[in-house]
C-alpha cells in the first residue's frame, strides 16, 4: 500500500537561483542541502505548512545528472521556454499573495481570476517552471 | 467577504512591516498604524487574508528567524532570544517548543548533528535511485 508522496522533483535551470526564489521569496525552508564529492547537489525544500513533502530542486543541465546530450537539450528547451507546469500552490488569499509577490519582483503569467474551483493566478519561478497559485473555494 | 484593492494594499503593507521589523518590540497598535487601519479592523482583515492573527504571524516570523540563527550556530540561545524580539527566555522557549515540538537547545543540537552527517555522508540523505542515475552517467 502506498500511503503518501515524500519527494517530488522539480527540474530548474539554476539551483542557486531556485534556492533564492523558493526560500527567500516564497518562504519555503531548506530540508537538505548535500553536495557529493563530484559536485552533484541534492537540494530539497519544504513548503511552510507541509514539512513532510520535500521538493527536490535538480539541475539537469549541469553536473552528472544527465550526460546524454539529447536528454539535456530536451530539458534545456523545456526549461528555457518555461514550458513545464509544475503543480498547484495553495494560498489562503490569492489576491494578497499576488500583490505581495509582484512587489518582490515575481513574474506572473496571469493575475488573479475567479475560477469554478477558487481564485487562481499563474506564477513563474524564473527557473523554467510555472504553477497555478490557487486560493481554493 | 470582498476586500477593496486599496484595503488589500494596506493589509499587505502591515504584513511587510512585520516582515521587516519583527525583531523590534512591535505590537498590533504599531502594525495597524502602519497600515492606516484601526486595530480592530486590521486584526479582522489580516486574519481573514492570512488565516492567522497578526500576533500569530509575528510569533511565527520570530520563531522562523530563531530557527535560522540556531542552525547558523554563531549566537548563544539567550542572544538569539533577544535578537528575534522576545522579551524573556521563558516565553521564547515555551513558544519555540510549541511551534517545533522541541526546545531551542535540542533544535540546535539536532541541526548541528544533521549538518555534520550531511557533510560526512551525503549519500545517506539521497534516495539511492538518484545516486545510481548520477553515477551511471559518469
Amino acid at each position: 500500500m502506498i500511503t503518501k508522496l515524500s519527494h517530488v522533483t522539480l527540474f530548474v535551470t539554476d539551483q542557486e537561483k531556485a534556492h533564492n526564489f523558493y526560500v527567500n521569496t516564497l518562504g519555503f525552508k531548506v530540508h537538505t542541502d548535500a553536495v557529493m564529492e563530484h559536485g552533484f547537489r541534492w537540494l530539497t525544500v519544504i513548503p511552510p505548512e507541509q514539512p513532510d513533502l520535500q521538493i527536490t530542486l535538480l539541475s539537469p543541465l549541469t553536473g552528472f545528472m544527465y550526460k546524454d546530450e539529447e536528454v539535456r537539450n530536451a530539458f534545456r528547451v523545456l526549461l528555457e521556454k518555461g514550458a513545464l507546469g509544475a503543480g498547484v500552490l495553495h494560498t489562503p488569499d490569492c489576491k494578497a499573495t499576488y500583490e505581495e509577490l509582484k512587489a518582490k519582483g515575481v513574474h506572473f503569467n496571469s493575475g488573479p481570476k475567479e475560477q469554478f474551483y477558487g481564485i487562481e493566478a499563474v506564477i513563474t519561478d524564473g527557473c523554467g517552471n510555472w504553477f497555478s497559485m490557487t486560493q481554493p473555494k | 467577504m470582498h476586500i477593496a484593492p486599496a484595503v488589500y494594499k494596506r493589509i499587505i503593507a502591515g504584513k511587510l512591516y512585520v516582515d521587516q521589523h519583527f525583531q523590534e518590540p512591535i505590537d498590533l497598535g504599531i502594525i495597524s498604524q502602519k497600515a492606516c487601519i484601526s486595530r480592530f479592523h486590521f486584526h479582522r482583515l489580516f486574519t481573514r487574508v492570512y488565516n492567522k492573527t497578526p500576533h500569530q504571524y509575528l510569533t511565527g516570523k520570530r520563531i522562523a528567524f530563531a530557527r535560522k540563527l540556531l542552525e547558523d550556530g554563531n549566537l548563544s540561545i539567550s542572544e538569539i532570544c533577544n535578537s528575534v524580539g522576545f522579551e524573556s527566555m521563558g516565553s521564547f522557549s515555551m513558544l519555540f517548543k510549541k511551534e517545533t515540538g522541541i526546545s531551542p537547545r535540542a533544535y540546535r543540537n539536532n541541526t548541528l548533528l544533521k549538518k555534520e552527517l550531511v557533510k560526512r555522508s551525503p549519500y545517506s540523505f539521497i534516495p539511492n535511485c538518484f545516486i545510481n542515475t548520477c553515477l551511471a552517467s559518469q
